[in-house]
């Protein structure tokens, strides 16, 4: 069998079972680069306020601080909306505390989350829905950040927010195109099982593809560039009309 | 069909070399070992923990008074002394564009990173067997780092995988390690993401083109194989 021919039945079966993650390739790998990887991550959603500290709003010193949270650490000072507050954590949780007057204001309730959220948000949608998650976040929200509110805008792209209850900060964001990136790169390196990039399946399939695509490759060669033969193995493509 | 065979042959010659390099770089992504291309082989993984307490440090509001505005002061703990790190500006994510004092939350004396408290502090992020050989102050876009936009101290290590730590110098942060084994997969992420002006991301035009070819082709691809299909050439 010569190489034009073998190679030819070889890419043949081998595409029919490869031939679809081929084109789940290139259709996730498309979305993948063409959308702004800023724009997939949120970065045009939310608001960097540049809020400076005003030390003459600061009534509660760390003196105090550390009288009332002997066991305060990873001491914090910035801002709550418009308010001066310090963050800290003590055994385990975080606190946010108004630094003018020493009153906590975490866990955050509702209200405030909702303020904070429309802080943070850029667009001009109003909120759908709020909820705490305390236990069994999404896919989309890390464990680490609980407990933390989710708050939905009423957006084009079914933007939300996650503010954490604990410090008031934006902890992370989503939108739809954020989310369906988050499947592309799944399909893309065939992550069927939360497995990551280092599965089995993707090997095989990208080992055979490899293989598959250089009997294409040889294919190609033949039919365009080898011209001495080009004319026979026409003719005997044509006969055998592929 | 004759075009759908025309299409999946023009469109191979365009894409033939970064149809394979894909191929090849994915299969590389697929069985490399991820600890090692992030750098990851001589990173310390010993925590440190917190050894001061909140209340021998110097009243925040006297510190912030007496530096330019703050967006946030953090209390971060460096070499075993704690510091006040001022964000005089606070960018989304660490490694943009962000303007730092670090300020020492004993004494209140402001701290610039110089080359030996930058040694140290990659020293401590390092458990490999080398040396510091060179330690520079880079200002551009860092090669092992293009993503990370603060001047950083590049801290070399004379290990047999040429082992450089990276530490922020407004914030004593460690951006990360790179070592060979890194740079052999940032040379196979090159490739991947067609991403020559190490911008370090995919989002650029010969992307776009060779994703647009890529269609084609096997979309192409699929058709033609459906056809054999209904042609009944799939009998063994």
């Amino acid at each position: 069998m010569s190489a034009a021919k073998a190679s030819r039945k070889y890419h043949k079966w081998l595409m029919l079972f490869l031939g679809v993650q081929f084109v789940i390739w290139s259709v996730t790998g498309t979305y993948m680069v063409f959308f702004d990887i800023d724009y997939i991550h949120g970065d045009s959603m939310v608001m960097n306020h540049q809020t400076k500290v005003n030390t003459s709003t600061i009534n509660y010193s760390l003196k105090s601080l550390t009288q009332q949270y002997p066991e305060a650490t990873n001491l914090s000072v910035g801002s709550f909306i418009d308010k001066t507050v310090y963050r800290f954590s003590m055994n385990g949780e975080q606190y946010l505390v108004n630094a003018s007057n020493g009153h906590l204001l975490s866990p955050l309730n509702e209200q405030n989350a909702i303020h904070a959220a429309d802080h943070y948000y850029t667009g001009n949608g109003s909120v759908t829905h709020i909820e705490l998650i305390t236990a069994n976040p999404p896919f989309e929200l890390s464990k680490r950040v609980l407990p933390a509110w989710r708050v939905n805008f009423s957006d084009f792209g079914a933007p939300s927010l996650y503010i954490s209850a604990q410090t008031g900060k934006l902890v992370t964001k989503r939108h739809q195109f954020w989310r369906i990136f988050d499947w592309m790169f799944r399909f893309h390196v065939m992550d069927y099982e939360g497995s990551e990039v280092d599965n089995s399946l993707l090997f095989w399939f990208t080992a055979f593809g490899l293989f598959a695509s250089i009997t294409g490759l040889i294919l190609m060669y033949y039919r365009v560039f080898h011209n001495p033969l080009k004319k026979i193995f026409r003719t005997l493509t044509i006969k055998r009309s592929y | 069909m004759r075009w759908v065979r025309k299409i999946h042959k023009w469109v191979s010659i365009i894409i033939a070399i970064q149809f394979l390099l894909w191929l090849l770089s994915g299969l590389y992504f697929n069985v490399m070992d991820g600890s090692k291309a992030s750098g990851r082989t001589y990173k310390s993984k010993q925590v440190h923990q917190v050894q001061y307490n909140l209340n021998q440090l110097l009243e925040p509001q006297l510190v912030l008074q007496k530096h330019d505005e703050v967006v946030e002061l953090n209390t971060v703990e460096l070499l075993g002394q704690p510091y006040y790190l001022l964000a005089h500006e606070k960018a989304l994510y660490a490694h943009f564009v962000n303007r730092y004092s670090l300020v020492n939350a004993l004494t209140g004396q402001l701290v610039a990173m110089d080359k030996t408290m930058a040694n140290a502090l990659a020293k401590q992020s390092y458990n490999g067997p080398g040396e510091i050989i060179e330690s520079k102050l880079i200002s551009n876009k860092l090669v092992d780092f293009p993503k990370q936009k603060n001047p950083s101290w590049q801290i070399n290590f004379n290990d047999e995988i040429n082992t450089s730590v990276y530490i922020e110098a407004g914030s004593g942060r460690i951006v990360g390690h790179s070592d060979d084994h890194k740079r052999l997969a940032d040379i196979a992420f090159m490739l991947h993401f067609i991403d020559y002006d190490n911008v370090g991301g995919f989002n650029n035009i010969q992307n776009w083109l060779f994703a647009f070819f890529t269609l084609w082709l096997t979309l192409s691809g699929l058709i033609w194989t459906i056809e054999l299909g209904i042609k009944g050439r799939y009998t063994p």
